[in-house]
């Protein structure tokens, strides 16, 4: 069982990460995920999503039921999704702000940006640490491509593990050529539908940014 | 673990800078090195040159700079030292080419600077992955490249 944040020294200001990750990676689906795993650490959250054209990732994550529906902030990027977390992340910056004032107390605020592609990268001005998610079903070559996305993040998410079979990939083959892409950064697998693999990255964010031990 | 949540100034404010002059003598100043491309975090876990982990969680407003004080005590104090950048210079041979090189670094949203007659680049990745984005104008010597380390160049190494 992990210790609860709360057991440990808490700054005044939400830490902020963000997730990134193409299309249909599982971004959402993690991030349902994380939301009671965090909360049965005893973390403080809330959600900025961003959407392309309308608010469908921030309705999903209300409807959901594992979260205050008021802790849900959405922003339409209505461009390319990497032009509100990174060229220029105003928006989302303004979101984040929003929801600490109005959630005194707050932890961490998670950022998820709209489906792109591998390029795609986050400012630091508007998060301090940053997950990139990939998916088994996106095909084994991903991490081999070397995207921006895929070699910079501060951790490396390879979901939907129990399709592997199903599609032809040689899972080890897919971690093990990640890991060597990304030298000493991290890479974590997970399947978000049953949530294997999670508390480890629950355990990374703890660590990285609330000071775990 | 300590935690810092404000810079207090900076190494060359006057004041801080007697203080600080003085604790040096006594070898009572610690070092945080922070990377070039980890100096935008505002929380950020690391340990000092003197092996004290800390645990820095700045408002959102203050980022961390060379020299930042982080923590002055009557018998201790903390100073960032930021790792030196790499740059890759880029210099076109003509203005045709000065356009094209414009287009990729754009497309490829790299990070840049502006030099006379030359485009620099932040390396934060190997400078061939670079390199090799930009195809033919390297092939062909259509644009010239080099690597600027301020480290190297200001330790002679």
């Amino acid at each position: 069982m992990n210790a609860p944040v709360t057991a440990f020294p808490q700054p005044v200001t939400a830490a902020r990460i963000g997730i990134g990750g193409p299309v249909g990676s599982g971004k959402t689906a993690l991030i349902e995920r994380l939301i009671p795993e965090l909360q049965a650490r005893g973390v403080d959250l809330a959600v900025v999503t961003n959407d392309l054209v309308t608010k469908e990732d921030a309705e999903r994550l209300r409807r959901s039921g594992l979260i205050d529906p008021a802790r849900v902030e959405a922003v339409e990027a209505g461009a390319c999704p990497h032009t509100v977390i990174r060229e220029d992340p105003t928006l989302n910056i303004a979101a984040g702000d929003d929801l600490e004032a109005k959630f005194p107390g707050l932890q961490l605020l998670i950022f998820e940006s709209g489906g792109d592609n591998l390029a795609s990268t986050f400012s630091l001005d508007l998060v301090d640490w940053w997950i990139f998610v990939i998916d088994v079903a996106g095909g084994d070559d991903i991490p081999r491509k070397r995207g921006p996305g895929v070699l910079r993040c501060d951790l490396l998410v390879v979901n939907k593990t129990d399709l592997a079979p199903h599609v032809g990939v040689d899972l080890e083959g897919m971690l093990a050529e990640a890991r060597r892409v990304r030298g000493d950064k991290p890479v974590a697998a997970t399947n978000a539908r049953s949530g294997e693999g999670i508390a480890a990255v629950a355990d990374a964010i703890a660590r990285a940014v609330l000071f775990a031990p | 673990m300590r935690m810092i949540q404000q810079i207090l100034g900076s190494r060359q404010d006057a004041d801080l800078a007697a203080r600080l002059h003085h604790l040096d003598h006594h070898g009572a100043v610690d070092i945080l090195r922070v990377d070039g491309a980890d100096v935008a975090r505002r929380r950020l876990r690391a340990v000092t040159a003197g092996g004290e982990e800390i645990a820095l969680a700045l408002p959102r407003d203050q980022a961390l700079f060379d020299g930042a004080v982080l923590l002055l005590e009557e018998n201790r104090a903390i100073v960032v030292r930021v790792g030196a950048e790499r740059w890759l210079q880029l210099e076109p041979k003509d203005p045709a080419d000065a356009l094209e090189l414009g287009y990729h670094a754009g497309n490829l949203h790299w990070r840049v600077r502006f030099a006379e007659g030359a485009l620099l680049v932040a390396l934060e990745g190997p400078v061939e992955s670079y390199l090799v984005r930009l195809g033919a104008l390297v092939e062909e010597g259509r644009v010239a490249h080099s690597v600027v380390d301020p480290a190297k160049d200001a330790g002679g190494a």
